[in-house]
């Protein structure tokens, strides 16, 4: 269950490039979401996209990391508006 | 922790933290070790042990053992298995800790707080390192040392490791902690050791039918004879069954164990608990709670900074890619350039050496073993040390300065597509270098199947000794000139074609081996990239010195025997007494200023039929007369076929080979020129040139796809545990080598002499 308001919430990898939005949820397998909250990817943390696309880079709380879960996790950000 | 203190056994302290957070660097600075330091993920896949220069009066010596990064104590991957085993005290050649420093990355504490909340449950007295303190300013970020530490319970030093400052700090609390260790007389003083109560730590706040199911099994563990740390079980309890965890339970009861770990988690499940999400959800609790007035960010307008401006560029999906392919062209029409001065001096060195034996002693078998054995084999692969200092220098920049995440980032949409990920890409670039430590970084991939097929094509990647093949090939038989207005070099070119053509195999034989072999879908990429730095002088020098090292000793003493075994074959059995009575002659008239030329020249032509005769007759005559037909289609002669043979312990052996047989075998004169000039005057029987520019590429494909080097074999041998895997590297490159090398001489003598 979502632990944050999910009204506009969209897959991590629709956010535009250098857009940052708030994860609100984490779907998928649970040991690939326990892997994604280790590496401090979980509710609450603030995301920006830097290279979008299926292996997409982003900026998570500052530092840069790149990504490609395909069907194993989904990552559901609130965009943040400028 | 068990009762071990005693000053008649050195202490043993790990160190420990999340990738790219400086482990190594501060291992270096604590004690003066030169532990390989890199800009990208996975530089240490295995531990590191060295002493560090500290009087403790508890111990006799301190140990530091430098584990490789890991996010969390759950073990997905083969280096973060081997730090849990170190901490855990699982590692045979490892005692278990006396204490642990927690290295944190001052800038991202929250999330490297999970590993320490995981690390005080193991009881081991702590010490937290908050590295790259100088950082925070430019962050934005203040951050109260003190507060922490008191919130926390355990020690904290701030530290910038790579400036080497607060490291005399961390010496000084490691040792206050561990002259506290248990047993030592200051041990009842107050307890500033980092060990905290079980109720402060972060599994405390587990919920309490996850507790209870621990004190459970720990009871029932004990029962069964096979006591387990709490730590253990609750790991097996919240790990899936191929983590790490699961490797400590005896064979004997695995099945019991599975069933009941198995009951325990339906159980947990009928009581509203998660596994494994509520130990995250749990850990970032307790973190949370103590980071409270610890950290203040500075509410600022965020600013593009240069490393997002560069990485605009370098990560491009069209632009990045042929930035790379560009910047590895460059690399290569560097070396040729570069090298050629020094490779001509290290050349005529050896030649000089040669001259002066020869002048200092008879003519005779131990002439001939030093000079025709030795120095010939051995001088002809030193030739090569410049291009190899030069590859390692612009290895060891990309390395330093943090492109390598990025190149593993772009590739990862090329890699998935072959049902792989940019993890291996790392591995992969590594075997450029040299094959053994590719295989050992693919330990980071989490996948096993990535795994096996990365270790399984990293050889083909063009390692280092390759170099000394190409190189040779390359100066002898391709010509000299530039094109595209003198800007690239036709040599450059053909050497970077060369070091592709292994990369461009591997691509059909990973969709192979993934696609029959080893079938699954395709695995997630995760990777964290390191921020941009200015390489340091220090650690590229350091790299190249230690390749260079490597390279001289493996000339020294692989090489070194390999070459004069290589005379020994070549030598016996043989009567030499005449070549060296026409060698005797020779010199003496050669000495004389008054020389007369004519006699000089029949002189040296009767010496070189009678080594080709002594050659042919000899072992190495007889074994080449018997491999001669098998690379015979191949556009070889048996000499080429005896070098390819002798070299199955090192591919550049086959230079030296080639030095020795052509320095025993004749054809050589006063202008002879070192090996490439031999090679270009050897011919068949019937005066037909043996290397022509279609031998020298059958050569060089045949070694740029062949698995011939003992220590990858044996590497892949220890990390998949078995013989299987060696021997189906060496079969399959063995024979992609041979089919390779009759492809393109087949169509390179088509299309030269159609």
């Amino acid at each position: 269950m979502a632990l944050y308001p999910t009204t506009q919430a969209v897959p991590v990898e629709f956010l535009a490039p250098e857009t940052e939005g708030v994860v609100v949820d984490l779907c998928g397998e649970e040991k690939n979401l326990h892997r994604l909250e280790e590496l401090g990817i979980r509710c609450g943390c603030k995301i920006r996209m830097l290279c979008p696309g299926e292996t997409c880079l982003l900026a998570i709380e500052g530092k840069k990391m790149c990504l490609r879960l395909g069907s194993t996790a989904e990552i559901l950000v609130q965009p943040l508006t400028p | 922790m068990a009762n071990r203190a005693s000053s008649d056994r050195p202490a043993t302290v790990a160190l420990i933290g999340n990738p790219n957070t400086g482990k190594s660097s501060l291992f270096n600075a604590l004690c003066g070790g030169q532990a390989r330091v890199g800009n990208y993920p996975g530089v240490t896949v295995e531990h590191k042990t060295a002493r560090m220069s500290l009087a403790c009066s508890t111990f006799k010596s301190i140990e530091l053992v430098d584990l490789p990064g890991t996010y969390s104590l759950s073990a997905r991957s083969a280096d973060e298995a081997v730090s849990v085993e170190v901490l855990c005290g699982e590692m045979p050649t490892v005692a278990k800790p006396d204490a642990v420093i927690v290295i944190l990355d001052a800038t991202n504490l929250e999330r490297n707080l999970y590993l320490l909340s995981q690390v005080l449950e193991l009881q081991i007295p702590t010490l937290v390192a908050l590295n790259m303190w100088d950082r925070l300013e430019k962050e934005g970020m203040k951050l109260d040392a003190q507060k922490l530490s008191e919130s926390l319970g355990v020690r904290v030093v701030c530290t910038s490791a790579s400036k080497r400052f607060g490291i005399a700090e961390v010496q000084s609390a490691l040792l206050e902690i561990l002259e506290q260790a248990p047993g030592s007389e200051k041990a009842n003083s107050t307890d500033s050791r980092g060990v905290l109560e079980r109720g402060a730590l972060a599994s405390a706040s587990f919920p309490k039918a996850f507790l209870e199911s621990v004190d459970e099994l720990e009871a029932w563990f004990g029962a069964q004879g096979c006591p387990l740390e709490r730590f253990q079980i609750e790991r097996l309890l919240i790990d899936d069954s191929q983590a790490h965890s699961y490797r400590v339970i005896p064979k004997r009861i695995s099945s019991e164990v599975a069933q009941r770990i198995a009951t325990t988690r339906e159980h947990l499940a009928t009581q509203g608990v998660s596994i494994p999400l509520f130990e995250t959800r749990a850990r970032y609790g307790w973190i949370k709670q103590r980071v409270v007035g610890v950290v203040e960010r500075q509410a600022r307008e965020r600013r593009v900074s240069t490393s997002d401006r560069i990485d605009r560029w370098l990560t491009h999906r069209w632009l990045g890619l042929l930035f790379f392919i560009a910047l590895m062209f460059l690399i290569f029409q560097s070396i040729t350039a570069f090298a050629s001065w020094p490779m001509d001096g290290i050349g005529f060195g050896t030649q000089w050496v040669g001259q002066r034996v020869e002048a200092m002693m008879a003519p005779g078998p131990l002439r001939s073993l030093l000079v025709d054995g030795i120095i010939a084999g051995v001088g002809a692969v030193l030739v090569f040390l410049p291009q190899i200092a030069i590859l390692f220098f612009f290895i060891a920049v990309l390395e330093d300065c943090g492109y390598m995440s990025r190149a593993a980032f772009m590739m990862d949409k090329f890699m998935s597509a072959l049902g792989m990920s940019g993890k291996s890409f790392l591995p992969l670039m590594s075997s450029f270098a040299c094959a053994i430590p590719g295989i050992m970084a693919t330990r980071t991939i989490e996948n096993r199947r990535d795994r096996m097929v990365t270790m399984l094509i990293a050889p083909l990647m063009s390692c280092s000794a390759r170099w000394p093949v190409y190189v040779l090939m390359v100066s002898a038989f391709v010509p000299k000139q530039a094109v595209l207005g003198g800007w690239v070099s036709v040599q450059g070119a053909v050497l970077f074609a060369m070091m592709c053509v292994g990369a461009l195999v591997a691509i059909p034989v990973a969709w192979l081996l993934k696609r029959f072999v080893f079938p699954g879908e395709p695995s997630t990429f995760i990777m964290e990239l390191s921020s941009y730095k200015w390489p340091s002088f220090r650690v590229v020098a350091m790299r190249v010195w230690e390749r260079v090292l490597s390279f001289i000793a493996r000339a020294g003493s692989l090489i070194f025997v390999t070459s004069v075994l290589v005379w020994a074959a070549a030598y016996f059995p043989g009567d030499h007494s005449l070549v060296d009575q026409a060698t005797a002659k020779l010199e003496a008239e050669q000495a004389d200023p008054n020389a007369d030329e004519a006699k000089t020249q029949a002189w040296t032509s009767e010496i070189n039929q009678l080594k080709s005769d002594l050659i042919s007759k000899s072992y190495l005559g007889l074994a080449g007369q018997w491999i001669e037909p098998i690379v015979r289609p191949l556009g070889w002669d048996g000499k080429i076929g005896v070098a390819v043979l002798a070299s199955f312990p090192a591919r550049e052996v086959i230079v030296a080979t080639l030095g020795t047989i052509y320095s025993l075998g004749g054809g050589q004169d006063e202008t002879s020129q070192g090996l490439a000039e031999n090679l270009r005057s050897a011919t068949w029987p019937d005066g037909r040139p043996v290397y022509t520019l279609a031998t020298a590429c059958s050569i060089m494909v045949f070694f740029a796809l062949c698995a011939q080097c003992v220590s990858t074999l044996v590497t892949i041998r220890r990390e998949t545990n078995s013989w299987r895997w060696p021997i189906f590297s060496f079969v399959y490159m063995t024979t992609l080598a041979y089919l390779g090398a009759w492809i393109v001489y087949n169509l390179m003598s088509f299309w030269l002499d159609p």
